[in-house]
């Protein structure tokens, strides 16, 4: 595994793929052998990888303005993958994730939209879609606009948490 | 605001509604912050000649020729400037440039230059590290600043300082400023204004009056807001310990691309639009709730942004104004709130 990929597992706390490999290797006869598995997680982890980087502006025909998804989207905040397909005002029809993605590039960014079925668009969907893990599917409503990572005061870093800022109303 | 507008913001929030935004809106109608307290009431035998200030902050300007976010900044110039009464001045809050190359500092710095009144203004992270604060300090002066005006008086820190995380990585000053671009980033760390900020400040107000009327301005909230994006201040607790003396202390900041209001002990905490994009709010949960303001429309480009402007009474209580480009504001928001 390379270091980026390393970086990227501590970054998103990946480790959540190793219990399903555990729950995995308890069957009888293993459906996949554990090197199997473990080049299945990889691949994943290195589309995940791809997917960071392009929502942080490593492909350059995305953009024409300078603008990356992670300026307004930190964390893919506000892209609730998990709710599509869904309505979209802007095309006045149910639409899915990957067609969001490419407006927000033609639009926002003003750039070149992806091909759909391409390895860099399935990136861009493992990223979002691995931040939302264990969100709600609820599609065809507009679901809130925030972040999947629910962070306690503090734990993003290692400082302690004073808390302050929930409970101050007087 | 052109009816087209209206009809797509209406259009967008029919859809939003859905997600709880109704219910939401029709519980911060009718809402008091209820923060005029007596301690309030009585300051104002120190005498404040009412006034007014605007705020401008986080353009994030690029380098190309004719960005959009170019004209975003002129416009929240010509709103400052079209305001009745004027503003006596006008606070920036930080982030002029978007990747900290002097260009883009000059070019924030000649739009700026149009305002009628005069600026003050604190640097925020994408202004600073690619070369440690060089081009904004010779176009923009001291980072760290104290004024009186008309019986308050206004402090700026630079509260965007972070341990040297670059040196032993062997980092380029471009890798320094692309690791702190990234609002997201885990390697930086949370920022503060440090000690040598603290020890100034402390000296600064050593001599005030405890009813002497406080305005604090810094690019990140002085409370822990969001930790991971820096919606923080590391040493936001001593400032507040510094400033405990006062019956009363005002804080503005930049940073968080929303508005936004808390309020701990004596510091009444407002956040300020930005003028390039806005910002999702974290999952946290907020003190005052009400005041969100609604999901940004991204079909319209400038939706979500605009300036604020504060009007301080004679007894030192602010009418804090959004000022939004589209109608991003909930209808508790629309006719301003007092701190
Ligand atoms: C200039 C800011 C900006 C940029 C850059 C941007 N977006 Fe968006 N995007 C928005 C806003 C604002 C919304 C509406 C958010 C909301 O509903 O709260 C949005 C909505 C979305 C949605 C739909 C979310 C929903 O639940 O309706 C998706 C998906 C999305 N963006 C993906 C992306 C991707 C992928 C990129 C990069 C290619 C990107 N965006 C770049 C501003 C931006
Ligand atoms: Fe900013
Ligand atoms: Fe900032």
């Amino acid at each position: 595994m390379t270091n980026k990929m390393l970086k990227i597992e501590r970054l998103l706390a990946v480790s959540a793929l190793a219990g399903v490999i555990a729950a995995g290797t308890s069957w009888a006869r293993a459906p996949f052998t554990d090197e199997e598995l473990a080049e299945q997680k990889a691949a994943l982890v290195e589309s995940i990888a791809l997917g960071y980087d392009l929502w942080h502006g490593s492909r350059a025909d995305m953009t024409t303005n300078g603008l990356a998804c992670g300026n307004c989207h930190p964390d893919t905040a506000a892209s609730n993958p998990q709710t599509f397909p869904k309505y979209m005002t802007m095309y006045g029809k149910v639409i899915p994730f990957r067609e969001m993605v490419n407006w927000c590039i033609e639009n926002p960014q003003a750039g070149t939209r992806l091909d759909v079925d391409g390895d860099d668009m399935t990136a861009m969907e493992a990223y979002a879609f691995y931040l939302h893990r264990g969100k709600e599917i609820t599609p065809g409503l507009a679901s809130e606009q925030t972040t999947p990572i629910v962070v306690e005061y503090g734990t993003g870093f290692a400082r302690t948490p004073t808390g302050i800022g929930v409970d101050t109303k007087p | 605001m052109s009816d087209i507008v209206d009809h797509s913001r209406r259009q967008f929030l029919s859809f939003a509604g859905k997600a709880g935004l109704t219910t939401f809106v029709a519980q911060a109608v009718g809402i008091n912050l209820g923060m005029v307290d007596i301690v309030r009431a009585q300051t104002g035998k120190r005498g404040v000649e009412p006034f007014r200030f605007a705020i401008i902050s986080d353009s994030h300007l690029y380098s190309m020729p004719d960005h959009k976010f170019d004209q975003q900044l002129a416009d929240a110039v010509a709103q400052v400037n079209a305001m009745t009464p004027l503003p006596d001045f006008v606070l920036y809050g930080g982030d002029v440039a978007q990747n900290g190359t002097e260009d883009q500092l000059v070019k924030g710095s000649k739009i700026l230059k149009d305002l009628k009144m005069p600026l003050k203004i604190i640097p925020g992270e994408h202004d600073w590290y690619l070369d440690m604060g060089d081009a904004w300090r010779g176009l923009f002066g001291d980072e760290t600043w104290s004024f009186n005006h008309k019986g308050v008086h206004f402090i700026g820190l630079n509260s965007i300082l972070v341990r040297d995380f670059w040196t032993g990585a062997g980092m380029t000053p471009l890798e320094r400023m692309t690791v702190m671009e990234m609002l997201e980033s885990p390697i930086p760390g949370p920022w503060g204004v440090h000690e040598k900020q603290l020890e100034w400040l402390a000296n600064d107000v050593k001599d005030l009056a405890p009813d002497t009327p406080i305005v604090v301005f810094t690019h990140s909230p002085l409370w822990d807001y969001y930790p991971r994006w820096n919606f923080q201040t590391s040493d936001a607790p001593e400032i507040r310990e510094i400033l405990s003396k006062f019956d009363n202390v005002m804080s503005y900041h930049g940073h968080v691309h929303q508005t936004l209001f808390n309020r701990i002990g004596n510091m009444s905490s407002v956040a300020a639009l930005s003028t390039s994009w806005p910002w999702p709010y974290p999952p946290v949960e907020l003190a005052f709730p009400e005041t969100r303001m609604n999901r940004a429309d991204p079909s319209i480009a400038t939706d979500g942004m605009g300036t604020q402007i504060i009007d301080l009474s004679g007894s030192f209580e602010g009418l804090v104004q959004y000022q939004p480009f589209e109608d991003s504001l909930t209808p508790f928001m629309r006719d301003g709130f007092k701190v």
